[in-house]
């Protein structure tokens, strides 16, 4: 049997954090291989090495068992290679025929044609391929499945033999995930070899012929017949086996009988991102003087508690309250001034102003403090000076306060939206993803600023997708899973167990 | 410091070279250069009288380019500059025509009714693209054609002056005791007046709550967000203030230099200011000194025609290609690198 | 009945050009590029028609020539904003202005003549020989509105029925999709910009040497805006673009009905304002038209 695909020794990475450390590994032909780890392991990363879309610090790469010049999707394509991304290619406001057509253009050459018979034959393929819509429905009214199986029927019609799909079932409910399923077992039937991402294992376990484990951009697992495997061992390996070197060595202090803090009850959220599930009927405390860690996979509620708790999201159910007072009248202006302060989940879009001085990241959103005495107008030099004494607090290192934070680096920048946010009064921190993509020191540098907030009294809710951190720090953890609370543990946590929660897993 | 001189760098490149390749197409074409640039100089600062010219040009640019900046920062795009000045002006005209009353009175009410007339103008897009998205590149653009129309039909209607049978419709002059200036469009208080309005969009823009947000709410409006900025409301106050200064602007025109409501007066000062705005690096020191420069070059081009036989419309092609490329970026090149690098999930 | 012919005559005078304009512009503004430099290509064109046509003699030389330059200026302008990321909506202003004073500058330097200047060709008028009957209003009609028909549903192939006009929409309305998929975007958006050019071009001769045979300072006043109106009230499809160009002409023949009847019940200008007006409430119910936006 011969080599669908192979790479050696790829090294990539991002702004000096290794998105993949050092990967090799081959694919056999003709089989579903999957490939498997939490969310920032590197699946994606190396999918996309893999079709050309990234050009590797180091590494080889082979298709078809020819070797490729890495990072040029033309090559890759030469070789029947085509990747089906996780965000749909097909222009939601064309017509299902013109959307497949318009990728089929590069490959033939009719310079006009007739609509009628571009939809003729493009509804005979969806035919042949059990695909049930009319060539003519616009693409953005289709259902997500049907969308799918048309991204995977154009990524087929120029005869590729090696097929990529990156998370493939994240959006698909279960009906719609068998079809796809059998769909992909047709087409390794007809010879085509498959590398399908997934962070599901039950998926794994019912589609694979072989998988692949990647965590914190290593390979854990060399590809692996799925018979030779469980569940049980695959969790392990993607969320870190038992135990790992811990990152913090402080223990997680018991203070269930503090005053409660934040309070939600049976909450359910309208914020209305497509395809993410809303937070549903959700009841949880978080206590004074504690850490509540809330574990799951992206994209199962997370945003929609960060916007619960900022007033982004419409409450439709329940009722949210901070220390008594009923939140969900208020913006989220209004909010902070009470003490409700957030790290949001991206530092570089959400979390900070790239192109904005230091100074002003840290002080606008309190400018109306710096009155001058009597008069309505601000003293720039009371802001400067006070923004150097909060960017100083934390150790936030800069030349000057009129520098761009563009020049800041990944773990300095946080430093930054900290300091911004622990300023005075802070009776509820939300971090979401604080320490992702930070290398050690700066990781650690966050998470003691989280155990001291807690020590001073105040609430934190974290969202981590690191576990070891999330046990570390967190006196409890809740899972979200479908937008629901699918468990609370108390510690010591079970690592098993809490995986099993966050994937649906069953032992 | 460093960044001061990188915008003189990326701004002021690409008015030197525009006068650079104009001033060479015109030799080529057999101009004698030294003669015209003479002209120019003349035209707007060294003739008797001229600066006085360019002062009075400059006066509604920097006014109406300040109030595009201060929309420009929270990151809307608003042109209607134009039309936001016709109405301002309409506004003026009316109270300095019908209301009755002492000049002390009169005169601040008619500028302050030109202030929210082109506030008001300037909303109705501000309020369609907050509410329902509509963009406003288009609406102020289209509410630009309404002003037009509108003022046609208020020189030619309800406010027309009947002795005039001339071609260009206009209202009746306002009475002097009501004019801040004569025909030059120059006087102390004008002058006064205008140092006023410089200073209070300083003091808007770097000087309140509103300024600093505004700037944030530019630079990342998702960031400005989970902050807790009113990222709308601040939005909504951009327009408002970008209408009445150029409001303001109309309402001097007619309370100055032209003494009344005249349709195509100034068919192109609008986009002059939006110019003068970005080539002033959307700061107020830079906006003063670009609205100088283009007023002195309209002042020339008003005067040019007197001293040398280049055709006046050669400055407006100055203008033109400095709009063009001012907004290029020449010194970073990137052509086509990691494109296929962005197809990003 | 003479009333009618000539209101019918005066409409599809002043939609001509604007027709003419706001279709090939939809080929830029599927394309996501909001194209602010057709008043000026417009003007260029009228220019360059009169221009060469005179020197030249003949009308159609004048013609070929005004394709060239508003094509040579539109790879200016794309290189401006494509390749030197400059912002649209400025740079097609500037590009405007240039326009604006470019022909000026050269009617009075190349012509020596101020304000306006007489053409010694004219587009040919294909039934001007009738006189009277049924076809004697349209007599005044030239080429180009007969053809007009024509350009419009090759326009509409060209958009909605050609590999080009689906490479065009995906890059206009779904970037990530079209670069997913392999499209050249960039030069995409080159032949959409060259063909709006094109448009111009042809929509400023008919202006200058179709309907009078004069250039006149600025004598566009305003029509590239309007076009661009028009692509928005006719929702960007070509067929309904056309229309609107044509309710556009029909608010001007409308105006001037009015101000030759003079009952002043309803004054011109607002008739005049209706279709901006209606541009507007269009823009705010469908807010997915718009321009892509690029920060500079």
């Amino acid at each position: 049997m011969g080599i669908a695909l192979g790479c050696g020794g790829v090294t990539v990475s991002f702004d000096s954090v290794k998105a993949l450390n050092d990967v090799s590994l081959t694919l056999e032909s003709g089989k579903i291989h999957a490939l498997l780890g939490q969310n920032g392991a590197g699946k994606t990363t190396l999918a996309r090495f893999f079709s050309g879309l990234i050009k590797p610090d180091t590494g080889r790469l082979e298709i078809n068992g020819r070797e490729v010049e890495p990072g040029e999707v033309s090559e890759a394509r030469a070789q029947g290679l085509e990747i089906v991304h996780q965000r749909f290619t097909l222009p939601p406001t064309f017509s299902v025929s013109d959307a497949l057509e318009l990728s089929a253009t590069l490959k033939k050459g009719r310079a006009v044609f007739s609509t009628n018979t571009v939809a003729k034959s493009w509804g005979d393929e969806m035919q042949k391929a059990g695909i049930d819509a009319s060539p003519f429905a616009k693409v953005g009214s289709l259902p997500i499945e049907t969308v799918q199986s048309l991204e995977i029927l154009r990524a087929l019609s120029g005869n590729a033999r090696i097929l990529i799909l990156d998370e493939p079932t994240a959006l698909l409910s279960p009906g719609a995930i068998a079809s796809l399923f059998e769909r992909l077992r047709k087409l390794r039937a007809d010879g085509v070899s498959l590398l399908v991402i997934l962070h599901k294992l039950q998926e794994v376990l019912e589609i694979a012929d072989t998988v692949t484990v990647l965590r914190d951009g290593r390979l854990v697992a060399n590809p692996t017949p799925i018979e030779n495997t469980s569940s049980s061992e695959l969790s392990d390996l993607m969320i870190g086996g038992d135990g790992g070197p811990s990152v913090l060595q402080a223990q997680a202090a018991m203070s269930a009988s503090g005053k409660a803090r934040l309070v939600a009850d049976s909450v359910t959220t309208a914020s209305q991102k497509p395809g993410e599930p809303e937070l549903t009927d959700a009841t949880f405390v978080v206590r004074e003087s504690e850490i509540l860690g809330v574990a799951g996979v992206e994209g199962n509620g997370q945003r929609q508690l960060a916007d619960l708790v900022c007033g982004f999201a419409d409450l439709q159910d329940g009722k949210i309250s901070l220390d008594g007072v009923d939140l969900s009248e208020l913006s989220l202006a209004e909010r902070r001034r009470i003490g409700i302060r957030i790290v949001p989940f991206d530092r570089m879009s959400e979390g900070a102003s790239l192109a904005t001085p230091l100074w002003e990241n840290v002080i606008t959103w309190r400018a109306e403090e710096f009155r001058k005495p009597h008069i309505p107008f601000l003293s720039v030099r009371a802001m400067k000076q006070r923004s150097r004494e909060i960017l100083g607090g934390l150790g936030v290192k800069f030349d000057s306060l009129e520098q761009s934070a563009m020049s800041l680096s990944g773990g300095n920048l946080q430093r930054l939206i900290l300091a911004r946010e622990l300023e005075n009064g802070v009776k509820l921190l939300v971090a979401a993803q604080p320490t992702r993509g930070l290398d050690f020191s700066a990781t650690d540098f966050v998470l003691r600023c989280l155990e001291q907030l807690r020590n001073n009294g105040a609430a934190v809710i974290m969202m981590s997708s690191d576990l070891d951190e999330l046990f570390d720090l967190s006196d409890r953890v809740i899972v979200l899973r479908g937008g629901r609370i699918a468990g609370e543990f108390q510690p010591p946590y079970d690592r098993q167990l809490v995986g099993d929660a966050m994937v649906g897993a069953t032992r | 410091m460093n960044r001061v001189a990188a915008n003189l760098l990326r701004f002021g490149v690409p008015v030197l070279a525009s006068f650079l390749v104009c001033g060479l197409f015109f030799s080529l074409a057999g101009y004698d250069v030294w003669e015209v640039t003479l002209g120019i100089l003349e035209g707007a600062v060294t003739g008797p009288g001229s600066f006085r010219q360019s002062l009075r040009w400059s006066i509604p640019m920097v006014l109406i380019a300040l109030g595009f900046m201060i929309s420009f920062r929270t990151g809307e795009f608003n042109i209607g500059g134009q039309g936001q000045l016709m109405l301002g002006g309409l506004g003026a005209v009316a109270v300095a025509l019908i209301v009755p009353g002492p000049q002390l009175l009169i005169l601040p009410l008619a500028i302050l009714t030109g202030i929210c007339a082109g506030a008001l103008w300037s909303a109705i897009a501000g309020l369609l693209k907050l509410r329902y998205g509509a963009d406003e590149v288009i609406t102020t653009l289209m509410l630009n054609f309404i002003a037009v129309l509108f003022i046609q039909w208020v020189t030619v209607g309800p406010l027309r002056d009947e002795a005039v049978r001339g071609q260009t419709a206009s209202t009746k002059r306002v009475d002097p005791s009501l004019r801040l200036t004569g025909g030059d469009g120059i006087s102390p208080s004008m002058l006064v007046l205008v140092a006023l309005a410089i200073l209070v969009a300083w003091l808007i823009a770097e000087r309140t709550p509103f300024g600093l947000k505004s700037r944030l709410v530019g630079a990342n409006p998702v960031a400005a967000m989970w902050q807790g900025v009113p990222v709308k409301r601040i939005r909504l106050w951009a327009y408002l203030l970008a209408g009445g200064f150029a409001g303001l602007a109309g309402a001097l025109e007619v309370l100055g230099p032209n003494g009344r409501l005249v349709t195509d007066a100034t068919p192109t000062i609008g986009f002059t200011a939006i110019v003068v705005a970005i080539v002033g690096m959307s700061n107020v020191p830079g906006i003063v000194l670009a609205a100088l420069l283009f007023g002195g070059l309209q002042a020339s081009i008003l005067f040019l025609p007197i001293v040398s036989d280049l055709p006046s419309s050669g400055l407006r092609i100055v203008e033109g290609l400095i709009a063009a490329i001012v907004t290029a970026r020449f010194f970073h090149l990137r052509w086509r690198k990691k494109q296929a690098a962005s197809v990003s999930e | 009945m003479e009333l009618i012919d000539q209101f019918v005559v005066t409409m599809l005078r002043s939609s001509t050009p604007i027709i003419l304009a706001a279709v090939a512009g939809l080929f830029a503004i599927r394309a996501g590029v909001f194209h602010l430099g057709m008043e000026g290509l417009m003007l260029a064109g009228a220019f360059t028609a009169v221009a060469v046509g005179t020197v030249a003699g003949s009308v159609w030389i004048g013609l070929a020539a005004a394709i060239v330059v508003c094509l040579v200026l539109s790879v200016l302008y794309w290189i401006l904003i494509d390749k030197f990321r400059a912002d649209t909506v400025i740079a097609g202003l500037g590009l405007t202005a240039l326009c604006v004073g470019g022909t000026a500058f050269l009617m009075q330097a190349i012509f020596n003549q101020r304000g306006s200047m007489q053409s010694s060709v004219r587009l040919p008028r294909p039934v001007s020989g009738v006189n009277d009957g049924l076809l004697a209003f349209v007599s005044e009609l030239s080429v180009m509105t007969w053809v007009l028909p024509i350009l419009v549903v090759l326009g509409w192939i060209l958009l909605t029925r050609s590999h080009l006009g689906l490479q065009i929409a995906a890059v206009g309305e779904y970037p990530y999709g079209a670069e997913a998929s392999g499209v050249n975007q960039s030069r995409v958006r080159l032949h959409a910009i060259l063909i709006t050019g094109v448009g111009c071009a042809l929509a400023g001769a008919q202006l200058s040497v179709g309907d009078l045979s004069a250039f006149t300072e600025n004598m566009t006043n305003g029509r590239g805006f309007i076009a661009l109106a028009a692509m928005l009230f006719g929702a960007r499809s070509p067929l309904y673009t056309a229309l609107a160009g044509l309710f556009f002409g029909f608010a001007d023949a409308f105006g001037i009905l009015i101000q030759i009847r003079a009952d002043g019940s309803i004054p011109r200008q607002f008739v005049l304002m209706a279709p901006f007006v209606i541009t507007i409430v269009i823009v705010a119910l469908s807010s997915s038209i718009g321009r892509r936006r690029r920060r500079f």
